[in-house]
């Protein structure tokens, strides 16, 4: 087994490969880089010359996408059909409302409406290829670009005929290996005691990880994470802290870390029937911080 | 709860395959079951015969790729059938099969017999499991009751995979034993209908022994085909005990008497069937193609084509149009007649006689995006026999299937 790194979409990156042919397998790592690095280009809202940036820019008009722009957004309104409208691509500009800094308040309702106003795929019009949003909408694909590269990019490997884990920062997809042997993968997770790791072993699927890495807020008496629900514009009470998912595609798996995220305390119940194993790490009550 | 949330899962892992374009692999097991529920309305044109049928399936997966498939059919007929004699010039009385009762049939109509109502009940299950990587055994057993009629089956089928899937050879056989309790006792063979004696013993049987080998290979990344070839024998009382055939006075074109139809006491049937379908960019288009052959002298070929447009991922529209020839049973007679001696086996059951059909039809899906399905269904089917005196027939269904 071989492994290949490099670095992509701002996290680091790797694939094991099985394979004992090392031409190969720098071969299908460089196949690996580039295929990353081409949905990251074409993805990115913070890459201006993004498909996505020029979406962005083209707000209030109709704009025509190519077809892969196309399945993705297809697949973003099935995720939001499927998660009851919590799962939302267009929610970028709901979090410059909520800035969360050391000492600032939490935002007016008014200033919560203008947010809302601006968010919200029901308000997008996405037919016959032809994408329009509203003007000052904006559309964030962080959702689900990462899962996306990762199944894209085992797809590619698998179709030369070798089977591979592929690892984008955490989110991971696996094909499974001719000799049945499982691959071993390690999640990160950081908890009150720090950073630590849950190995994991996977013979085929993938695991997506959705976390929110800072303290809970309390306000008003009731316990935020730093989630957002686009249905209502505030955060979501009692959001884990972390949540792994297992299920057949990191695309998959993605979709329903971040949506059991959103759901709050109902994230284990959500999760019981929609996915075949994950693991949700929750904030221990007696170390929240009291925010004013 | 729990059910809503795996449609959560289907519909995901639905939405996933159209953005990656390929089936995903499970990463682990499925709980619940998956259910199909379906309605059928028949009817046929001229007061004959109309059904309803309700239809349950359900399918579970369990641990190691191993499937349970259970599926309930009801099937409520009402109306008239022909009962083999043709029609006359004169009013016709027919004895009913209990023997009690008489109907009368106007002069020039199709004889039909009314006292047709029948529900039938009937149960399958089969149990899929995996032998190794690349083969499947599927191991079934079918029973269905009618109140004249008991039937139970039970067959396996072994499949292999061959290069890297793309083939798959299967192998199937299944034995049958029915029962068969006629009202009012099954018939002797060309005895005159409402005389005394001519009821046998109350009940007979017959066993049917099918073999089916079938080939599917994907013959590039947008066509599949599938070529079968079974082999059917059975043996028993394949009487239709219902069934008279007209003795005809040839002076004055009258019917003389009745008689019950007498059919051979074996079958062997064979039949091949190819299929081809191919994935254009959205529309999918299939067309296929059977001949059959038995050794009652029956030949047949069944062309079909469907086209199916897909201008969403939502939905599909799909006309397809059927065309069915057959050729008729050695011993297939519309009608006997006074004074020439009787043959061997003589039946006038229009099932077995010489025709052309046709079907047309138009599908209609819809995915919603819980995961769940609809498809409703409407065909319209006529046809037309080579004979004149022939029970020509019109009929038109619908079924409305509903998977959640």
């Amino acid at each position: 087994m071989l492994k290949g790194r490099f670095s992509a979409m701002a996290c680091p990156c790797e694939v094991l490969l099985d394979t004992g042919d090392r031409a190969l397998a720098d071969e299908l790592t460089a196949l690996a880089a580039g295929e990353a690095r081409r949905v990251e280009a074409k993805f990115s809202r913070y890459c201006s010359t993004s498909a996505v940036s020029r979406l962005n820019a083209e707000a209030g008009r109709p704009t025509e996408v190519d077809e892969e722009t196309a399945r993705l957004l297809d697949y973003a309104a099935r995720c939001h059909a499927l998660s009851g409208g919590l799962f939302d691509v267009t929610t970028g500009v709901l979090r410059r409302a909520w800035t969360f800094d050391k000492g600032a308040r939490f935002p007016s309702q008014a200033e919560v409406e203008a947010a809302r106003a601006l968010v919200g795929w029901d308000k997008v019009v996405w037919e016959k290829g032809v994408l329009t949003l509203r003007p000052g909408m904006e559309l964030d694909l962080g959702g689900i670009g990462k899962e996306y590269a990762v199944d894209r990019t085992l797809s590619l490997i698998s179709a030369r005929g070798v089977a591979a884990l592929v690892n984008f920062g955490g989110d991971a997809a696996a094909s499974p290996r001719p000799s049945g042997a499982p691959w071993t993968v390690g999640i990160e997770r950081v908890d009150e005691e720090g950073a630590a790791s849950r190995v994991i072993h996977m013979t085929k699927g993938a695991l997506a990880t959705s976390g929110d890495a800072r303290r809970h807020i309390v306000h008003d008496g009731k316990r935020y994470g730093h989630v957002l629900d686009p249905r209502s514009g505030r955060p979501v009470e009692d959001s884990p802290r972390s949540v792994t998912v297992a299920a057949g595609t990191c695309s998959e798996a993605g979709f329903l870390s971040t949506t059991a995220l959103l759901k709050g305390r109902e994230a284990e119940p959500f999760l019981e029937g929609a996915a075949s194993r994950f693991w949700v790490t929750r904030e221990s009550q007696r170390l929240c911080r009291l925010r004013r | 709860m729990a059910a809503t949330e795996t449609k959560v899962k289907r519909g995901l892992a639905a939405a996933a395959c159209a953005l990656l374009g390929q089936p995903a692999e499970a990463a682990g097991t499925f709980e619940g079951w998956d259910f199909d529920a379906a309605m059928l309305y028949y009817k046929e044109g001229g007061g004959r015969v109309s059904a309803m049928e309700p239809v349950l399936a359900m399918r579970r997966k369990f641990s190691g790729e191993r499937f349970l498939s259970l599926k309930f059919t009801l099937d409520a007929l009402t109306g008239a059938t022909p009962n083999g004699a043709v029609a006359s010039n004169v009013p016709q009385t027919f004895t009913r099969p209990s023997g009690k009762e008489t109907y009368t049939v106007a002069p020039g109509q199709d004889p039909l017999d009314d006292t047709f109502h029948d529900t039938r009940f009937a149960f399958n299950a089969a149990w899929e499991q995996p032998l190794s990587r690349m083969s499947l055994l599927t191991l079934g057993t079918n029973v269905s009751f009618e109140f004249d009629f008991l039937s139970a089956a039970g067959s396996a089928i072994y499949a292999r995979d061959f290069n890297e899937r793309n083939t798959r050879v299967s192998l199937g056989l299944s034995y049958e034993h029915d029962m068969i309790d006629p009202v009012g006792g099954a018939p002797r063979p060309f005895a005159a209908m409402g005389a005394a004696g001519s009821k046998g013993a109350a009940s007979d049987t017959k066993d049917v022994i099918d073999g089916v080998l079938g080939l599917t290979q994907v013959i590039d990344k947008r066509t599949i085909g599938q070529l079968n070839y079974s082999l059917s024998h059975a043996r028993g009382y394949l009487n239709d005990p219902y069934k008279i055939l007209s003795v005809t006075d040839r002076a004055t074109g009258n019917p003389a008497r009745y008689l019950y139809e007498s059919r051979p006491e074996a079958r062997t049937r064979h039949a091949l069937y190819g299929q081809l379908r191919r994935q254009l960019a959205r529309d999918l288009v299939s067309g296929s193609y059977r001949f059959y052959a038995d050794d009652w002298g029956i030949r047949s070929h069944t062309v079909e084509g469907n086209y199916r447009l897909k201008p969403s991922e939502r939905w599909w529209v799909e006309p397809g149009l059927r065309f069915y020839r057959q050729g008729e049973a050695k011993f297939y007679r519309l009608q006997l007649f006074d004074g020439d001696p009787v043959p061997g086996h003589a039946s006038a059951d229009y099932r077995l006689g010489a025709f052309k059909a046709y079907t047309v039809g138009l599908r209609y899906g819809w995915d919603f995006e819980n995961g769940t399905g609809l498809i409703l269904k409407a065909e319209y089917y006529m046809s037309r026999g080579d004979a004149s005196a022939y029970p020509d027939l019109d009929a038109t269904m619908f079924q409305a299937q509903y998977r959640f």
